[in-house]
């Protein structure tokens, strides 16, 4: 019977334990500092973009402090996060959210990365009254659904690639072209999926391949034999990191020849790094370059945070990393000029921002989206064996000429 | 019920004045108690095919994603139209009355418990034939093959998801959505255990343990195995397709493969937590599940990044020094304690046998 009980003794106290560790901090803002929350995802599908924004986060929360801190009723305040990992799952995702706000007591919180993770956290901020500024749920379904407490820095996933159906159709003299395109099957893919259904609407272009990859994708051969066979002018691949590297590999290795190849987070997912040549003028929409011209006094500009960036966490920041540093600044804003923790007072202030930041201006449209800042398309280049992001569109801030149409593999050395 | 003992009923109304009381004791954890009455009866539920019957079921996540995706539209579907609810971008906007809110969801509740037991009729009319790891590997096809055909589905929302309506916005007490879920998930609790007790009483049980132990002598017998493991299944589905309903609603964002059909978590979560507390027991799913939540929700966030590893390691330990659960290892220890006659003597003779 002894061990019985000693068993027990232990499991109560595993317990007590646990549930010690569950209740441990209870505060919005604690001392010094105010208190953001996130979930996260380190691990599953999403874990290297989930890195990336918490990198960005990281950084931003670091160089603030650093700086000065938010000052608010003459005080200076530090930030501090608590994270949580999502495991790329929307069920843990929102879980997550209501213990951040209800057993960590957070009052103000980070988005998480994905559209569908931030599609599952957003009715729970929602329900509590709680700010967020997101910065990586891009899928436009999160705008039109009436959220008062949802911000995101970034621009909608529909505009990610019209442009490069547009880009297409003026390469082919104004005439309406042929499309192929193979989207991954979540709420951001799909998203974008709708933006080209509208492009090729307007521009009277035609749908021949129009593909669902699955989540987790890593084959996509069957669509490329497609592509091989009907030869579109345009290729549209998206299926966030995982997709855009499937995508190159694939077509190098079955010597698909398409004059254009349209791509989302190919900078996130190291693109020119990982495939080298083989990646060579793949066309790719981003949110933030480098080489932009915009400016604030934290980070300076692109390329000043692009180095920083880099010195810190040994790579190039990808633009998952620029707009989640981005989310913070709207943050520290929007508290200073609310001069005030109360959560209506903030979210009013959210609401009203309009500032410059080293990833783009930042302004909130009705339905909580950034509308002022447009997003840009770049191209893989290469010298040598060096190959690098090259902006070709728009022309306000294209460095380099959109090279088209794509040679022939036989023709590429 | 007049046999119950006095033991037996402290036991019982004790836990359910506990329950009853739990989330206003502790108001900040009503999210999670919900998911632990919610795997509690998946538990429950796996463990009547993969304890009683033997029959290892990797597809009840089917029945759980079914009931998600049938709630969810019904509550929908009954007051507005599905397919621009869930087309993406839709500029309208829908908004729930109140009545209308918990109508949909009853009816949707409704709908969740009956069809995903026809529909665990009609598969397991067709795959219950099959035995052992063919039966294991058929099942798991089935949660994988639903995700995907779910994902394809546009006027569920295909690989947009689903999003489900908000708790109306007339109820101004924030805690009542959090409230209203877990008592949903309780009540689901109390009637999926009343009905497995019932079941672990009945003649019903024998017949699964008799097809667990040897289905060719069974059917010597005269038991028509097939029927008894149709019904079996059905009763699972049923009240898989319910928990999935209620979480739909909890969760308010479905997604085809990682919300709804998650073979990859709660699919394989059933099972783990019902081998872990110990299988073909009444109480072992309930502890196993118990301890495994507190295990997930303490731990898991202590080791960020890690908890997948912690959990392959719990699964190995489970394996290698549980292999009976908590339940049958504690028995095999105290035999006494679960009214067992050991007689020390005969037990004797058998080892001297060997």
């Amino acid at each position: 019977m002894n061990k019985l009980v000693k068993i027990f003794t232990i499991f109560i106290s595993a317990i007590a334990l646990t549930i010690a560790s569950i209740s441990s901090s209870f505060a919005k803002v604690e001392g010094e500092y105010i208190v953001l929350g996130s979930a996260i995802s380190l691990t599953g599908k999403y874990s290297s973009n989930g890195v990336h924004t918490q990198n960005g986060y990281n950084m931003a929360v670091e160089r603030i402090n650093k700086m000065g801190g938010v000052k608010v009723g003459g005080k200076s305040y530090k930030f501090e996060i608590i994270y949580y990992d999502d495991e790329s799952n929307p069920k843990r995702a929102a879980q997550l959210a209501e213990r951040l706000i209800k057993q960590d007591g957070v009052h103000y919180m980070l988005g998480p990365y994905s559209s569908g993770l931030t599609k599952a956290i957003a009715p729970v901020t929602e329900k509590y009254k709680i700010p967020m500024v997101e910065a990586n749920g891009a899928s436009r379904s999160l705008f039109t659904k009436g959220y008062k407490y949802l911000f995101a820095v970034l621009s909608p996933a529909n505009q990610y690639l019209e442009v490069a159906i547009d880009l297409a159709v003026e390469k082919n003299g104004g005439k309406p072209v042929k499309i192929a395109q193979a989207f991954e099957q979540d709420a951001f893919s799909q998203d974008v999926r709708l933006g080209i259904l509208d492009a090729a609407k307007r521009t009277g272009s035609e749908i021949i391949i129009d593909d669902k990859l699955p989540k987790e994708l890593n084959d996509m051969a069957a669509t490329l034999a497609k592509v091989k066979a009907t030869k579109p002018d345009v290729l549209v691949v998206s299926g966030h990191t995982k997709g855009a590297l499937t995508a190159i590999r694939q077509i190098s290795e079955m010597k698909v020849d398409v004059p254009m190849l349209a791509m989302t987070h190919c900078d996130a997912a190291k693109l020119s790094k990982q495939h080298g040549k083989k990646s060579e003028y793949a066309l790719c929409a981003s949110q933030w370059h480098k080489n932009l011209s915009y400016k604030d006094k934290f980070f300076g500009s692109g390329k000043k945070y692009d180095k920083d960036f880099k010195k810190e966490f040994g790579y190039a920041p990808p633009y998952q990393s620029a707009e989640s540093s981005a989310a913070l600044l709207v943050f520290k804003d929007a508290f200073e000029r609310a001069n005030s923790f109360d959560r209506d007072k903030v979210r009013d202030a959210l609401k009203t921002t309009e500032m410059q930041t080293f990833y783009g201006n930042i302004k909130f449209g009705p339905g909580g989206q950034n509308v002022a800042k447009p997003m840009i398309l770049f191209q893989v280049r290469c010298k040598g064996d060096t190959c690098e992001n090259k902006v070709v569109a728009p022309t306000k801030w294209a460095s380099d000429k959109f090279y088209h149409p794509i040679p022939k593999w036989s023709e590429r050395s | 019920m007049g046999n119950i003992k006095q033991k037996d009923l402290i036991l019982y109304s004790g836990l359910i004045i506990l329950g009853l009381a739990a989330p206003y004791l502790f108001s900040a954890f009503k999210v999670q108690l919900t998911y632990l009455c919610v795997l509690i009866v998946l538990a429950m539920t796996w463990n009547l095919q993969g304890g009683e019957m033997g029959y290892n079921s990797f597809g009840n996540i089917l029945f759980y994603g079914l009931g998600m995706y049938l709630t969810a539209s019904v509550q929908v579907g009954m007051f507005f139209p599905l397919a621009e609810w869930t087309e993406s971008g839709g500029e309208k906007t829908f908004v729930h009355t109140t009545a209308q809110y918990f109508q949909g969801i009853g009816v949707g509740l409704l709908v969740s418990a009956i069809v995903p037991a026809i529909v665990a009729g009609a598969i397991g009319y067709a795959i219950l034939g099959l035995r052992g790891h063919y039966f294991a590997i058929c099942t798991l096809g089935l949660g994988i093959a639903a995700g995907e055909i779910a994902g394809g589905i546009e006027i569920i929302g295909a690989g947009q998801g689903f999003t489900t309506p908000p708790f109306p916005a007339e109820i101004v007490d924030v805690e009542a959505r959090g409230k209203f879920f877990y008592f949903l998930s309780f009540a689901l609790l109390i009637g999926t255990f009343v009905f497995v007790k019932y079941i672990y009483g009945s003649r019903f049980r024998l017949i699964l343990n008799a097809i667990r132990d040897n289905e060719d002598k069974a059917e010597a017998m005269g038991i028509q195995t097939m029927k008894y493991k149709i019904v079996g299944w059905m009763v699972s589905a049923f009240f898989c397709g319910l928990a999935g309903g209620i979480m739909g609603g909890l969760i308010g964002y479905i997604d085809s493969t990682d919300v709804a059909f998650d073979g990859r978590e709660m699919g394989v979560f059933m099972v783990l937590m019902a081998i872990l507390g110990g299988k073909g027991t009444l109480w072992g799913p309930v502890i196993g599940a118990t301890l495994f939540h507190f295990f997930k929700e303490g731990l898991w966030t202590l080791i960020l990044g890690w908890q997948y590893v912690a959990l392959g390691v719990l699964i190995v330990v489970i394996v290698v020094y549980f292999p009976e659960g908590l339940m049958g290892w504690l028995r095999e220890k105290y035999p006494e304690r679960f009214g067992e006659v050991i007689d020390d003597k005969d037990r004797k003779a058998q080892v001297e046998l060997k």
